[in-house]
């Protein structure tokens, strides 16, 4: 019994459980996008997840678009900087950056909280447009646990 | 995986507070004594689980509090040496009737006090009590003079 509790405690220590973020970064001609977010959370849980746009060259209208799972069940406490618009594409949300010039960063932070009847797992998708023209897509699922 | 190292730092902090107190303040508890008890038992939640609303969450925070408490006991059955740093030691209070003064200091103890608590375990005089030991739970035993 003791073996079995330790056993739990220290798959928390690998991060099985969550919070520790994880960091991954894809990358096309016109610009990288790196992702840093939690793959694994538990009910009521504030959290970060950080997204960082760097452009190779010019990105006119840098607009970052979020599936499903980056909102279903979750609560977002703030988005900072705040984007230019924000509308529906598709039934995803879509959140206008702005110009963004070769060679320069942006980076965008949204804070949330884990809705406590929240569970189970969320494919999250992001994808990154220089306005209409997609760039590049990154998926990644994010486990809630009860 | 911050949940089980905010457990582990409460018991270290607790099991330290109970050294600081000191077992005649544990031994018997005033109203005060008790409210505290429950003010730092909220105050203790809230460091360790934050805003963790989930059961995962109390899984892994009371199962880590109990693991340190069987290591604490088995470290204390394996190796006598950390006994008095773990349990404490039993302290003589009175010897054939003679208050040991210097050890009613050491707990904060009055000669009043240790009278009374013979006086519930039906003894009138401290002059009848062959020993009075505080006992590393907090209470005091008396054997008295045959």
């Amino acid at each position: 019994m003791v073996v079995l509790v330790a056993a739990v405690s220290l798959l928390a220590l690998l991060n099985v459980f969550g919070q520790w973020p994880s960091t991954a970064t894809v990358a096309a001609s016109a610009a990288t996008l790196e992702v840093r977010s939690p793959n694994a959370v538990r009910g009521g849980l504030l959290y970060q997840s950080r997204f960082t746009v760097r452009a190779r060259r010019d990105v006119k209208d840098a607009t970052l678009v979020l599936g499903r799972g980056w909102l279903e069940g979750l609560t977002v406490n703030t988005i900072e900087p705040g984007p230019l618009s924000e509308a529906s594409r598709d039934g995803r949300l879509s959140l206008e950056l702005g110009h963004v010039p070769a060679g320069e960063k942006y980076v965008l932070y949204i804070q949330y909280q884990v809705n406590p009847t929240t569970v189970g797992s969320h494919t999250q998708t992001v994808a990154l447009y220089d306005g209409d023209e997609p760039i590049l897509t990154y998926e990644k699922t994010l486990r809630v646990f009860p | 995986m911050d949940i089980v190292f905010r457990a582990a730092i409460a018991f270290l902090f607790i099991f330290l507070l109970t050294r600081i107190v000191g077992r005649r303040e544990l031994g018997a508890m005033e109203p005060f004594d008790l409210i505290m008890l429950i003010v730092l038992g909220d105050l203790v939640q809230q460091g360790v689980t934050q805003s963790d609303y989930s059961v995962t969450g109390l899984v892994l925070a009371g199962g880590t509090l109990a693991l340190m408490q069987v290591a604490a006991s088995y470290l204390s059955f394996r190796f006598r040496n950390l006994r008095p740093m773990l349990d404490g030691e039993p302290i003589v209070l009175v010897e054939d009737g003679r208050v040991l003064e210097r050890n009613l200091k050491r707990e904060r103890l009055t000669p009043e006090e240790v009278a009374a608590q013979a006086r519930l375990n039906q003894i009138d005089s401290l002059d009848k009590v062959r020993w009075a030991v505080l006992e590393t739970s907090g209470q005091i035993s008396f054997i008295p003079k045959q």
